[in-house]
């Protein structure tokens, strides 16, 4: 792990990692909303017309990709299901990647693979290629809820996937787990977050349900009413996580995330350190030079994009994101981190003068216990979220700071 | 502009429900007699105002003169007269009426006679109008001009023989109807020797050169540069502008009796020139103004609020400059608890308050938090004084007074005969006194209640429209004060007290009320961080309690590369919602609490 201080310095920049968006997967899932194309549960890797056509293009966008200069620390695969792609097309992929803006040694290669979509001979190839941490979409321990979700596996896949990986000898791998799900119990929760544990993953993502509106679960169910669990339960179930969690000798370093000391996901730090960050492929989201730029959701799309972007036709139009706004999205994804925001380096990059808006706002909450600054007292340490109750609350934090700080002026800032 | 004759002037209204084509045919005229060149038209010449062209109703009176050689060959000078279309604008509509001598009775020949009409056909009948039958839009597969000719017989009782069959869409009956004015509608009275009294029907503020005002000469003579007086306001002014109106303003040097036309004189508030006000000589003054002058007289009250406080002085400064140019709008400062400064505003009637209520946002870029509104209470304290209460939150302790009375109108609605039940049910919701059901002609009946204004301005007209699908019409007018036993029912929200929730009700009503203000308000107001009580309380006794359970999480559980944009306008979403909120005590409302009373869902 970088030591964080250091890391909060630099908010623009060269990038230094990379997303990859692999759209497909078996189908959808409930609560899904992301950029996808199902593919069935046969036609995957080589097979499908459909991955191999999305692969050229994918290589394609990043072989023309102006490239910073800087070697790449992180590449994350994400999806959809990354582990659809057989390993000659991730090596075709990592290998576009090496061409045009080199890996450093060392860097963290990340993989999102579903239980029921891959093999041991698969894993050792993905391995084999470069990557060296891998993310389980397991969800829920219980048959009824991986049904109720709309996954395309059952627990025992969970299982077998997990001995997979350990035979593979992915030392770094994550497992996944949603809280808030229909039907669900608290006594349901618990068991997952036990046998989660007893799996020993070294990194571990609980993601409280989001409800969003073109979902499955859009249609059908409404926030905290039944067969939703209500509000007191899923924030009930959220402190039961950092409790048993913590418990087990995992640090909470994220609203969502745990792991293990030195396990923390280096390319999700990235964002939360509102660093700029490449992106590739259909829906994925790139922020370079100050751009935030979300590439085409439909698939055919997205193809006359890269055609657009070979022919030399200016694409990323989006607007530069202003002084104010990259203040307020510092402080929105720096707030997520257990370790917080440094006051110093906030006020090196947006000025003095926003420090004593922030402690103002921030001291009422700070009494409650939501907030808390270290060393006590000090314009130069550090403020962060108390956990889990100012993480339950960040909401309610953020918004307080933004209306505080919307009229900054950050061209004030003095750069030190 | 020639010197018309006073037997060659017509002066004529039109009388028409909404969309039964009044503008249109307006438009007609004077597209027939020249008077605006077809390439000049645009549709519906004379309603100008964005809104009122929005609403398809006419708001703002006006006026135009017509050029019109007859059929026998005469020149005659057409004035048309337009009145506003809306039972709030009553008192508009009568000084209209007062300047003419005849009015077109236009009706759908689809529908029929609608409420409002036939209130002002009476206004009509009462002023000695001459009126002249149009059934309009026969074109139509719908129409059924023998019906409806029936019912105006049966209604109105005016003879239909002579009818005009038109279509002013397609400018069918268009020469028959002017024929007719020419013909039916008598000349004014040639008065030009008298004393010059001129009656005022319509004016407007003008900000660079001042109040214009709409004016028709009854008795002698008025000339550019005169010195006038108004008989009311007891103004004197000197006229820098003097006209006729065609329908652009065209000046001339002298108006006499039974001429229409408009002044300008450096008059800075429409409160000097209003409505049915009397013009005259400052030097040879008229003995007698003409009559029916009344003062405006606000029905309607609310307090106007401005979201942020800091638009307090925007507001004013608006409300100062609309009352320039509508003199039946008053207002005082008020200050509440919850909302902070604004103004205690009142209105002709309901329509009259969504008319300026849009016309501050909508001109004067103003984010109002508007309370729900209020009429004038009689209250009796126990020495015998009358007070008059327009503020539920102002009323006096019970133990002070002695009685609380009511205004009570008397409302008239006409309705296909199918929808009679519904309506039953909704006046004897409200507190209404079934007073007389006529059928009109087989199939339309008339509805009369008399009805507490209070439960008249809250949806009372909505609620009408739903329950008859939209064919029912209706009018209403003030009919007096009757005493009731009416409660003060308070909104305490997290044990405070909210003074611009506060309502007056009738004690019978009021614990269905208070269950349903505080289960909505349960709605509207978000959670908190901690449990909020809801109660509606009489005097100190609790009559209805809910709590908003206190807020649990509110956090977002993802946040990666691609969601940053998403997560970020949720947030500003939600920052924006709770800047739109006023805090009372330590619980943030919304707007729309303050109109939920307005909201509440029907027993």
């Amino acid at each position: 792990m970088p030591a964080p201080s250091r890391q909060d310095l630099t908010l623009s920049g060269i990038p230094r990692a990379a997303y990859i968006h692999i759209p497909f997967c078996r189908r959808r899932c409930y609560y899904c909303d992301f950029p996808i194309a199902v593919v069935g549960d046969k036609l995957w890797g080589e097979n499908s017309g459909t991955i191999t056509q999305y692969i050229d293009a994918l290589c394609r966008e990043i072989a023309i990709t102006p490239s910073g200069g800087a070697d790449l620390g992180t590449v994350f695969f994400g999806g959809g299901t990354p582990s659809l792609l057989a390993v000659n097309q991730l090596e075709q992929i990592l290998d576009a990647l090496e061409r045009r803006f080199h890996l450093q040694a060392g860097a963290e290669i990340s993989m999102e693979i579903d239980p029921g979509t891959f093999s041991l001979t698969q894993l050792q190839g993905y391995q084999a290629a470069g990557v060296n941490r891998v993310s389980l979409g397991a969800q829920a321990f219980q048959p009824e809820l991986l049904a109720a979700c709309g996954r395309s596996h059952s627990v025992e896949e969970i299982y077998t996937a997990v001995a997979t990986i350990q035979s593979a000898r992915f030392t770094n791998f994550n497992l996944d787990l949603i809280s808030g799900l229909p039907t669900q119990t608290l006594e349901q929760w618990q068991a997952s977050l036990s046998a989660a544990v007893a799996l020993a993953p070294t990194h571990l993502s609980i993601y409280d349900l989001t409800i969003e509106p073109v979902t499955a679960f859009g249609r059908r169910y409404q926030p905290g009413i039944a067969p939703l669990p209500t509000d007191d339960i899923t924030a009930t179930m959220y402190r039961l996580a950092s409790e048993i969690l913590r418990g087990a000798g995992y640090e909470h370093y994220e609203i969502s995330n745990y792991a293990r000391p030195g396990y923390q996901c280096r390319h999700n730090r990235v964002y939360w350190q509102n660093q700029p960050y490449y992106g590739f492929g259909m829906g994925a989201t790139s922020y370079t030079q100050q751009q935030r730029f979300t590439r085409p959701h439909k698939r055919q799309e997205y193809f006359e994009w890269v055609e657009a972007l070979e022919r030399g036709e200016s694409v990323l139009n989006t607007p530069q994101t202003a002084r104010v706004d990259m203040l307020l999205e510092t402080l929105m994804v720096g707030l997520r981190l257990a370790e917080g925001l440094s006051l110093k380096a906030l006020a090196s990059q947006f000025g003095e003068a926003v420090v004593q808006p922030i402690l103002d706002c921030l001291a009422p909450h700070q009494a409650q216990g939501w907030v808390e600054l270290s060393p006590p007292g000090s314009a130069e340490g550090r403020v962060r979220l108390s956990d889990p109750e100012g993480f339950l609350f960040s909401n309610v934090i953020l918004v307080d700071l933004w209306t505080a700080l919307e009229n900054y002026q950050t061209g004030l800032a003095v750069t030190g | 502009m020639t010197d018309a004759p006073v037997s060659q002037i017509r002066n004529f209204s039109i009388i028409a429900h909404i969309d039964h084509g009044k503008s249109t045919l307006a438009d007609r005229l004077l597209q027939t007699t020249g008077t605006v060149a077809d390439r000049e038209m645009k549709a519906q010449f004379l309603d100008n105002m964005d809104l009122e062209r929005e609403r398809g109703i006419t708001i703002k009176l006006q006026a135009a003169r017509m050029n019109y050689t007859g059929v026998d060959g005469q020149k005659y000078v057409l004035n048309l007269i337009d009145t506003p279309g809306h039972v709030d604008f009553s008192y508009e509509v009568s000084r209209s009426l007062a300047a003419c001598e005849g009015a077109l009775l236009v009706v759908d020949a689809s529908q029929g006679v609608e409420a409002q009409t036939l209130a002002n056909v009476y206004l009509a009948i009462e002023h000695d109008l001459e009126i002249i039958p149009v059934l309009n839009k026969i074109d139509l597969p719908g129409a059924e001009p023998e019906r409806v000719r029936q019912e105006i017989e049966e209604v109105v009782g005016l003879d239909c023989s002579n009818a005009i069959l038109a279509s002013a869409k397609e400018g069918i009956g268009v020469p028959e109807i002017l024929e007719a004015i020419v013909h039916l509608v008598p000349p004014p009275k040639d008065t030009v020797d008298q004393p010059l009294r001129a009656l005022i029907f319509d004016s407007y503020y003008d900000p660079y050169r001042g109040v214009i005002v709409y004016f028709r000469v009854m008795d002698g003579v008025v000339r550019q540069g005169d010195r006038i007086r108004l008989m009311a306001s007891g103004k004197e002014f000197v006229i820098d502008e003097l006209g006729v109106l065609s329908p652009a303003q065209v000046q001339v040097d002298n108006l006499h009796a039974g001429e229409v036309g408009y002044l300008a004189a450096a008059i800075k508030s429409v409160e000097d020139a209003r409505v049915g006000d009397t013009i005259t000589q400052a030097k040879a003054q008229a003995s007698t103004a003409l009559p029916g002058y009344v003062e405006a007289k606000s029905m309607v009250f609310c307090g106007l609020f401005p979201v942020d406080a800091d638009q307090f002085p925007d507001l004013r400064d608006a409300l100062e400059k609309l009352k320039l140019s509508d003199a039946a709008l008053n207002y005082e400062p008020e200050t509440s608890s919850a909302m902070g400064f604004g103004f205690r505003c009142g209105f002709l009637g309901l329509l009259h308050m969504e008319v300026v209520q849009e016309r501050l946002e909508r001109e004067y870029n103003l984010n109002l938090i508007v309370t729900a509104p209020s009429v004038v209470y009689q209250v009796t304290l126990l020495n015998g004084e009358v007070v008059e209460i327009d503020n539920p939150s102002t009323l006096p302790e019970p133990q002070q007074r002695q009685k609380i009375e009511e205004p009570y109108v008397q409302v008239d609605m006409i309705t296909p005969e199918a929808y009679v039940g519904a309506l039953m049910e909704l006046g004897q919701g409200r507190r209404g006194v079934f007073k007389d059901m006529r059928y009109l002609t087989p199939g339309r009946t008339t509805l009369i209640y008399e009805l507490p204004l209070a439960e008249v301005v809250t949806d009372f007209f909505d609620q009408m429209k739903s329950r008859s699908r939209g064919y029912a019409s209706m009018e209403y007018h003030l009919i007096g004060y009757r005493e009731n036993s009416l409660v003060k029912l308070d909104i305490l929200i997290n044990a405070d007290p909210v003074d611009s929730l506060a309502t007056i009700v009738h004690r019978d009503k009021a614990y269905y009320t208070g269950r349903a203000l505080v289960s909505k308000l349960k709605e509207l107001i978000p959670r908190h961080q901690f449990k909020i009580p809801i109660q509606a309380a009489i005097g100190s006794k609790v009559i209805a309690s809910e709590s908003i359970p206190a807020l649990r999480k509110d956090v977002l559980a993802k946040c990666y590369g691609g969601d940053i944009s998403r997560k970020r306008k949720l947030l500003e979403k939600q920052k924006a919602g709770k800047k739109r909120m006023k805090s009372v005590g330590s619980v943030d409302v919304p707007q729309e609490a303050f109109m939920a009373v307005l909201r509440l869902k029907e027993e």
